[in-house]
């Protein structure tokens, strides 16, 4: 009786290498495990709106932005044209050097800033392991306006302003990505004794896909110290993709690009009516190539 | 009696694992596309093949998310918008020599044939026939092929906006070298 089991477990045993997809499962056994790969496109660009996201451009590739936000889109709509007449813009190059590391310059009409920036990629999510992307920013700001405030001497310093940002996102569905980024900004000069040189926010954003190449997003940015005339920003967007492009388009009452301002000093207020239409486009270009697969010879 | 029967399965197992198989790990796919606008081209080293010599089949298998582009963008649309790898895994073929004898698996040489089968790209199974050079070195088989892929049979969708840049008909080339297979 053992020996009619046993024989009959042989032939259980030896039956799948008789089966129709034998090969296929050769294949599959030759192929080894495939290697959990990174989760790819948590959003579409490296920016929701302001809002930095998880991605970097990949490594040895750069990517321009240009954007725009019009002025306000309520006041004399006829006569501004819907606020197209008077444009903010900001202008920004980066370039990864490694798939984990972005560096940057940018430009920023309000408060004329420059900007220099990194970003650092310390964890990717991965299917069935890793559930988060974790990603460092930060930006160096220089303002470069004239000193308005009759105070006779200025230090260098006192122009500059520096944002710290933990970037925490997850892609939970193909469609559906969510991110929370808890921020700091330290300003080397404030504006009044009240305000502190720290100031905190968390910023939060995400996106919906409706199709391949379009997605809803949105980001919100609360602040923890609430001076009176500024406000939390808040967008609503729309990515559209279109090969080496990325098309963002957007209302927010934020209307500053270079981050102390856009984070902390939000003139504009959605109560009020206080939105601007704007946009950010990217491109890129590959420096530095992929290595290619080798053409085998098989005669 | 029950010796017998036991000695029986384990040989016919035996059997079984010993036919002839070559088991290709040196592969070549590319993908080509061509236009005035654009040329695109992916390649991968990461395919597998089997051939079995006693039934005469082939068959292929390649991991979407392991082509190379020469614009990392490229290959993320790829896989994100085109392919849907997270879905579709991997691609497969499975065929046959449509006529056997087109081989002489004793002789070192080059022949050319057809080999018929099953495609399966983006969860979409065709049946195809492609032409193929088998090359004969020491009773062991090298293959290659160049055929072309129309997007469209496989549901692989390309928008309006893109398609002065992306051809409807991919030209793909596959290589591979067998080795006999140890068993």
């Amino acid at each position: 009786m053992a020996n009619r089991f046993f024989a009959l477990l042989l032939v259980a045993l030896a039956a799948p290498a008789f089966a129709q997809d034998d090969l296929m499962n050769l294949l599959d056994a030759a192929q080894g495990p495939v290697k959990k790969s990174p989760v790819a496109a948590t959003f579409k660009g490296t920016r929701i709106v302001n809002l930095q996201t998880n991605e970097l451009p990949a490594s040895g590739v750069g990517q321009l932005i240009i954007s725009h936000r019009f002025g306000t889109i309520v006041e004399r709509p006829l006569y501004n044209f819907g606020g197209l007449d008077v444009a903010q813009m900001r202008l920004e190059y980066s370039y990864s050097p490694a798939h984990w590391l972005n560096l940057g310059l940018g430009r920023s009409s309000a408060n004329k800033t420059y900007d220099a920036f990194a970003k650092v990629r310390f964890l990717r999510q991965k299917e069935g392991g890793m559930p988060v992307s974790v990603v460092y920013y930060h930006s160096t700001n220089l303002n470069t306006t004239d000193y308005t405030d009759g105070v006779p001497e200025h230090y260098f310093s006192d122009r500059l302003a520096y944002a710290h940002q933990l970037i925490v996102a997850r892609k939970h569905s193909d469609a559906f990505s969510f991110e929370l980024a808890p921020t700091v900004v330290h300003y080397n000069l404030v504006a009044t004794p009240a305000d502190p040189n720290d100031q905190y926010g968390l910023g939060l954003g995400g996106r919906y896909k409706l199709t391949d190449r379009m997605a809803l997003t949105a980001e919100y940015f609360a602040r923890f110290h609430r001076p009176d005339g500024y406000f939390d920003p808040l967008s609503v967007g729309l990515d559209l993709e279109t090969g080496g492009h990325v098309f963002q388009f957007h209302i927010s009452n934020a209307r500053f690009m270079n981050d102390p301002s856009w984070m902390m000093q939000t003139p504009g207020s959605w109560g009020k009516g206080e939105l601007y239409f704007g946009f950010n486009l990217s491109r890129v270009f590959t420096h530095r190539a992929p290595k290619m697969a080798k053409e085998i010879d098989v005669l | 009696m029950k010796k017998i029967l036991l000695t029986t399965v384990l040989l016919v197992a035996a059997w079984g694992a010993s036919a002839q198989r070559f088991l290709a790990k040196e592969t070549y796919i590319r993908f080509f596309s061509s236009t005035p606008v654009e040329d695109i081209e992916a390649t991968t080293n990461t395919a597998v093949a089997v051939w079995d010599k006693a039934t005469g089949e082939v068959a292929f298998q390649v991991n979407i998310k392991s082509f190379t582009f020469e614009k990392a963008l490229m290959q993320e649309h790829f896989n994100e918008n085109y392919l849907h790898s997270d879905k579709y895994p991997k691609a497969t073929f499975k065929g046959k020599l449509t006529d056997a004898s087109a081989v002489n698996w004793e002789k070192d040489g080059t022949y050319t044939g057809q080999l018929k089968g099953n495609m399966n790209i983006h969860g979409v199974d065709k049946v195809i026939t492609v032409p193929v050079t088998v090359v004969i070195k020491d009773k062991t088989p090298s293959i290659s092929s160049k055929f072309k892929v129309k997007c469209v049979d496989y549901n692989i969708e390309i928008p309006t906006l893109v398609l002065a840049k992306i051809a409807e008909e991919i030209e793909v080339t596959v290589k591979a070298k067998f080795d006999l297979m140890k068993s």
